[in-house]
């Protein structure tokens, strides 16, 4: 009986600090808004290499925010773009917005586990991961490229629509930055998402190359940040659907 | 079985042309049959096989008619707690403009979802087949196209080809290959993919859908999920399975499957004729070797299985080597037959393989040998009943005894008699047609007697053309009535075909043309297609506006035409400005008042109907149509019902402010524009090619063009009918053919001994071939008569049953007039082999007997 009770003592502990352990990530990581240049780089099986880059910028932090991510290269891309607006109690509503035929079209829940534009992002991957639509608990500790982690399983609660059924998170214990997250569906493994290059950015602390790995696929997709600045003024009428109309 | 080796075996060797011609009856019906129905069949299972391919992993498919609706609906469907997958759809017919390719299927889906239902099986086996999935959906030109599409087009990856749009002509790009097989074998291969919003801007669709494809969740049931689904779009959409889709096409092609059916079914009644022709005068033929059977002791039961067991056998062979000619000629009927149903119905379908389908030639086999068997019933009875005594005698044997004659007179005035009663009981359709049976039948029946009537009054006429050969031709036909009697029935009946066939193309020519003139009197039609009935590109509404600033242009009038399903059934929504068309188009009213039905169905208020809509679908005056409607059912009643014939199903005349309001779709098909002064036609024509030529697809058509191109449809519609024509033709002229040679072998003696008392060749000839041309003559007498009463029933068929057109009686006195010669040379030329194999015979061997 005392076992019992110590197990789930030992369980509950676990579990709050696991959420601890996320809420701090969070924490430290807050900004009021983002901006900066993506390069991505989209490597196939066959180590094909297509590259093409992008201009991101986000408004509020997580749960409430706001975001809007627009192709500048190559040409024929060049216009594109992606409008996501969190919601802290239930998905992202997901825009895309296509210059050439002057159209938005809103990519329903149901696409969202589909491949973000070729890359090995899917939608989802493209959402904030906020702590109040998961569940956390703690595996234990490993070492990452060299980097003491707490290695974590995340799953989403009942209002957050997913395609994955669960996550493992490495969570780096030096500054409380993601370091690796491994995202399962009911197939298994299916990506895999590597947090590289940690550096301190205007005092947040933030990995500036992004790598996802498409099990199934056997193709990676490398994302690396440019010109990152935080805590930017940025008019919140650009995270529209008209303003996206209106840039283009 | 040892009989049918011994002596009928014995028999056909010696008479194989004879056998052959007869048989022939039996080839041409069943052939006709199998290739008409295969073709058919190929069509629809082409059809549904595109349907099926298409559809991938669909469970379900949102509809709301020919026009589509708003974007909206996908995000109900989207958010339905059953629905695992809703992505939308557009499907088009567009015209590749490659050399050789005609019809693509276009084939516009949501690239982000679409692959949750339907597998495009890419080259490369993964995303990179389209080369780069973002610039795909970046740039509207992108298409994805089938690996057998682009082996035939030489098309090869990032390759460009031109083709017309909404926008003008734009260059499209293969940015991905399918392989073979699987969605990529949709419509015979000649499919391209392209993203679903360019192609809303490529055909001017604006922001609609033509449909929903929708996979349910896991644990969910169809059968569930569709009245859930039904309920949350409203009355006004459909949620059914893929495969329903099939059975609308069906439903719209019925007409040509009817038309088929009645040929081949006439082409087997005609041929039961000569077969029983054929064993008519193999009975009388065979009376001394009957007699011998019997005298032997063989019983009446033997002779009479020994006959109908011939013709099992003759109705086996007939029906086998029929179905092998149809299925040859069924590959040809299949493309004329797909683009027939292209032209009129604006549905396109390639069947590249003809599939024969066993049950219908089980179907075929069993129909050619029961035909058979039929038509020898009668042969087979006379056969057992020859007393063996009497048939060892000479003479008379061709006599039709005066017993059975008065037997079949009558029979044929019961059956007249009663034809008249079921005529005035019309309304009640099975009453209609045994009427119609019994007309057939009487004719059928009186064919001796007024065979013989028509012979003996031709003797004086035919005596003093040729006073020797004349006499001889009339009297061998005047004594031989079983010899000739069924050649001229079936000759009769073919040529009532004729009649009829040719008086309904008629009738229909004449009140097209009268439609046309009060219908289409615009000056100018501007469409999207070179072909009317398609409608897979749409204006939008603002090139009306455009138009109507033109100087020269007075009035301007924007129709939108979709099909809508009104009691299950497609017809044609036509939805134009009410007010300007009863301005300047008179459509006849059947019913109602035309000072009044436009003007209040141009405020709402109802719908006017055409007079087919409402024979076919039982519609009154007053009665509510229930239209649906995206969101709804939309009830109109019937303010008025005129004459129009601008679909065969039936059309509706609603106001375009009604149809946009509930449709909400602004899209134009046709603009008509009436010019100030007529002779502006080339100033307008040019005005409006300069404004819009560049920037959308279009064509400009006169009133003499669009007139040429529905007498273009009308014939292509027809073209079926020339084919029953000439089936007629043909089996009337291999009757003559097979009489003849008959007649020859028959009066082998009676020419030889002509031949030995001094006759010359030129007088045999000569008797052969008045013998022919008296054939042809009384068979054409019979029939154009036959063929007047059998017009009334078609045009009454033709009006109540199949396309509700209400058709004036007018008798094909061109198409009679042209029939003359062509039987009596037809009839001469079958009499040529015949005459000749009657001079070159052997004198010693006709005269062997003697």
């Amino acid at each position: 009986m005392n076992r019992f009770v110590v197990a789930l003592f030992g369980t509950v502990v676990l579990a709050q600090d696991a959420r601890q352990i996320v809420e701090e990530v969070q924490k430290r990581s807050r900004s009021k808004s983002q901006k900066y240049e993506g390069t991505l780089e989209v490597i196939d099986q066959r180590n094909k290499v297509s590259t093409k880059r992008w201009e991101y910028a986000r408004l509020g932090a997580f749960g409430e925010s706001r975001s809007v991510l627009r192709f500048t290269s190559p040409p024929e891309v060049k216009g594109v773009a992606l409008l996501v607006h969190n919601h802290p109690d239930r998905s992202s509503d997901q825009w895309m917005w296509r210059p050439a035929i002057e159209r938005d079209q809103r990519i329903a829940l149901q696409d969202r586990s589909t491949r973000f534009f070729g890359t090995d992002f899917s939608y989802e991957d493209l959402e904030e991961r906020d702590v109040n639509q998961f569940d956390f608990k703690v595996l234990g500790e490993e070492s990452i490229d060299g980097v003491a982690c707490w290695k974590l399983e995340s799953r989403p609660r009942e209002k957050k629509v997913s395609q994955y059924l669960y996550s493992h998170v490495w969570v780096r214990k030096d500054h409380y930055v993601y370091a690796q997250i491994e995202a399962f569906n009911k197939t298994g493994l299916a990506r895999k998402i590597k947090y590289s290059d940690v550096q301190n950015v205007q005092g947040l602390w933030t990995s500036k190359v992004v790598e996802v790995f498409d099990v199934a696929k056997k193709s990676r997709t490398v994302l690396k940040f440019e010109k990152l600045q935080y805590n930017l003024t940025i008019d919140a009428d650009l995270f529209t659907l008209q303003a996206l109309r209106r840039a283009s | 079985m040892i009989l049918l080796r011994l002596i009928s075996w014995q028999y056909v060797r010696k008479h194989k042309l004879r056998w052959l011609l007869t048989l022939a009856g039996i080839i041409i019906g069943v052939a006709v049959f199998v290739g008409m129905h295969t073709a058919n069949q190929s069509v629809l299972a082409a059809f549904q096989e595109t349907i099926n391919r298409i559809a991938g992993s669909t469970q379900l498919q949102v509809t709301a008619g020919e026009a589509g609706f708003p974007e909206e609906a996908l995000e109900i469907a989207q958010n339905s707690p059953d629905v695992r997958v809703a992505v939308p759809v557009i499907e088009a017919s567009v015209n590749s403009g490659l050399k050789g390719q005609g019809n693509l299927l276009l084939l516009g889906v949501d690239m982000t979802g679409d692959r949750s239902l339907r597998d495009y099986d890419l080259e490369n086996q993964d995303d990179d087949a389209i080369e780069d999935p973002l610039v795909f959906l970046a740039q509207p030109d992108s298409l994805l196209i089938t690996r057998s599409f682009a082996t035939a087009t030489g098309l090869k990856f990032g390759a460009k080809f031109p083709m017309e749009t909404m926008a003008g002509k734009r260059e499209f790009t293969v940015r991905g290959i399918m392989k073979s097989g699987g969605l990529a074998s949709a419509f015979g291969g000649n499919l391209a993919v392209m993203d679903i919003y360019a192609a809303q801007k490529m055909l001017g669709r604006g922001r609609r859908f033509d449909r929903i494809d929708i996979a349910v969740k896991e644990g969910v049931r169809v059968e569930e999920a569709q009245p859930r689904l039904q309920a949350a779009l409203g009355a006004g959409y459909l949620v059914e399975s893929p495969g329903a889709r099939g059975q609308q096409f069906e439903s719209t092609a019925q007409i040509y499957s009817l038309v088929s059916s009645v040929t081949s079914m006439f082409a087997l009644f005609v041929g039961m004729f000569l077969i029983y022709n054929t064993f008519e005068i193999a009975v009388t033929q065979r009376r001394n070797e009957i007699g011998i059977l019997r005298a032997l002791g063989a019983t009446r039961k033997q002779i009479r299985v020994l006959f109908l067991g011939e013709s099992v056998v003759a109705g086996l062979a007939g029906s086998v080597l029929g179905i092998f000619f149809g299925l040859l000629m069924a590959r040809g009927i299949a493309a004329y037959v797909g683009a027939m149903l292209s032209e009129v119905y604006g549905v396109a379908q390639r069947a590249d393989e003809v599939t024969a389908d066993p049950w219908l030639l089980a179907a075929a086999l069993i129909v050619g040998t029961v035909t058979s068997i039929l038509a020898a019933i009668v042969p087979a009875r006379d056969a057992s009943r020859v007393d063996p005594v009497k048939a060892l005698q000479k003479g008379r044997q061709q006599m039709i005894g005066e017993g059975e004659n008065r037997t079949r007179r009558i029979g044929a005035v019961v059956a007249l008699a009663l034809a008249f009663g079921c005529m005035s009981l019309a309304r009640i359709r099975p009453l209609f047609y045994l009427g119609y049976l019994l007309a057939v039948t009487a004719a059928v029946l009186l064919a001796p007697t007024a065979c013989n009537i028509i012979t003996r009054a031709l003797r004086p006429l035919l005596k003093w053309i040729r006073p020797v050969e004349g006499a001889l031709a009339a009297d061998s036909l005047i004594q031989a009535p079983r010899r000739t009697s069924g050649t001229v029935t079936a000759l009769m009946l073919s040529l009532a075909l004729v009649i009829s066939l040719g008086g309904i193309a008629r009738s229909s020519y004449e009140s097209i043309q009268k439609w046309l003139v009060v219908a289409l009197n615009p000056d100018l039609f501007v469409t999207t297609s070179e072909s009317l009935t398609s409608r897979s590109f749409v204006f939008p509404a603002e090139i009306g506006e455009g138009m109507r600033t033109i100087p020269e242009v007075e009035t301007v009038q924007m129709v939108r035409t979709v099909r809508v399903n009104v009691r299950n059934k497609p017809v044609m929504l036509v939805s134009v400005d009410l007010e300007s068309i009863a301005t300047k188009v008179h459509l006849p009213p059947r019913e109602g008042d035309e000072k009044t039905m436009y003007r209040d169905a141009a405020q709402g208020k109802g719908v006017v109907v055409s007079d087919n809509f409402a024979l076919l679908h039982g519609y009154k005056m007053g009665d509510i149509v229930e239209l649906p409607v995206p969101g709804g059912v939309l009830p109109m009643p019937v303010l008025g019902i005129v004459t129009d014939y601008s679909d065969q199903q039936g059309s509706i005349l609603i106001d375009r402010s009604v149809y946009i309001e509930h449709w909400k779709d602004t899209t134009v098909n046709v603009f008509r524009l009436y010019l100030r002064n007529r002779a502006d036609e080339p100033i307008v024509r040019k005005k409006i090619q300069e404004m819009y030529g560049g920037q959308t697809r279009l064509f400009v058509f006169t009133n003499q063009d669009l007139r040429a191109y529905i007498l273009k449809l009308t014939d292509q519609w027809f073209s079926l009918t020339y084919v029953q024509i000439a089936v007629a033709v043909l089996v009337a002229i291999l009757g003559i053919v097979n009489t003849l040679t008959v007649s020859i072998s028959d009066r082998k003696r009676e020419l030889g001994v002509l031949q030995a008392v001094g006759g010359l060749r030129n007088q045999i000839r000569g008797t052969i071939w008045i013998e022919a041309v008296a054939i042809g003559l009384t068979g054409l007498i019979m029939g154009l008569v036959v063929g007047a009463v059998q017009l009334y029933y078609t045009l009454e068929i033709s009006r109540s049953d199949v396309v509700g057109l209400r058709l004036e009686y007018s008798y094909p006195f061109g198409i009679a007039a042209a029939l003359v010669p062509v039987i009596l040379g037809a009839a001469l030329i079958s009499a040529i082999g015949p005459a000749e194999a009657a001079v070159r015979g052997s004198l010693v061997e006709a005269l062997e007997y003697e």
